[in-house]
């Protein structure tokens, strides 16, 4: 039995380039060595934080998608908290709602409310 | 809704309908950052109901997608301009 789960985490702006890509790699094994199995990986790269986190203004945002026991979770979460170039990270574990959302992000027909807004203001409009 | 045929508002009032309802959105991803920002205000705070007309379901969804964003930094918590 494995679940899927989501997590987004931020890597500190001080790490240069070849060093953040070995920390995403050694995420990545954290969760292989768990018996994980990686689906996607997505690095959305340096970004401005809304708010300043532990006194930085950016930084630098990976996305990823994996399956696995239920043992990974908490080994990942322990290692990411030790951890102190990662500075902040969300880990969800997908329901069956969230699965169809993701099914529908994959084939890419996504709904949007921005459509429905653009009619409603050409209404007001006239 | 009003009865009386002399009230003021009695021709204003419109029916608020939920957008997610209506684009049939099941589930609200904190990582849309795009559609969060039409559901807070300039000083960063969650619209109620009452002015957005979100459904109750929909409204408890949107405001832990929100929640997550600020958390993750991609949605401020106060806006900058007033902090």
């Amino acid at each position: 039995m494995s679940d899927f789960y989501e997590v987004t985490y931020v890597l500190s702006p001080v790490l240069e380039e070849d060093e953040t890509k070995k920390l995403v790699e050694t995420v990545n094994g954290w969760i292989e060595a768990e018996g994980g199995k990686i689906e996607e990986v997505n690095e959305w790269g340096l970004k401005k934080f809304a708010t300043p986190m532990e006194g930085k203004t950016n930084g630098y945002y990976v996305n990823m998608y994996f399956s696995g026991p239920g043992t990974v979770l908490p080994v990942l979460e322990r290692q990411i908290n030790i951890h102190d170039h990662i500075l902040r990270h969300l880990a969800l574990k997908f329901d069956a709602k969230m699965m169809r959302h993701r099914d529908l992000v994959k084939k890419g027909d996504l709904p949007t409310i921005l459509e429905i807004e653009e009619t409603e203001s050409e209404e007001d409009a006239e | 809704m009003i009865k009386n045929p002399t009230h003021p508002k009695k021709n204003n009032l419109k029916t608020k309908e939920c957008k997610f309802t209506a684009a049939g959105i099941e589930y609200i991803d904190y990582k849309q950052t795009d559609t969060l920002e039409k559901f807070i205000n300039d000083q960063g705070k969650i619209l109620p109901r009452r002015v957005t007309g979100n459904s109750a379901k929909h409204q408890r969804q949107l405001a832990t997608a929100i929640k997550r964003a600020r958390f993750i930094g991609l949605l401020p918590y106060v806006a900058e301009n007033i902090r």
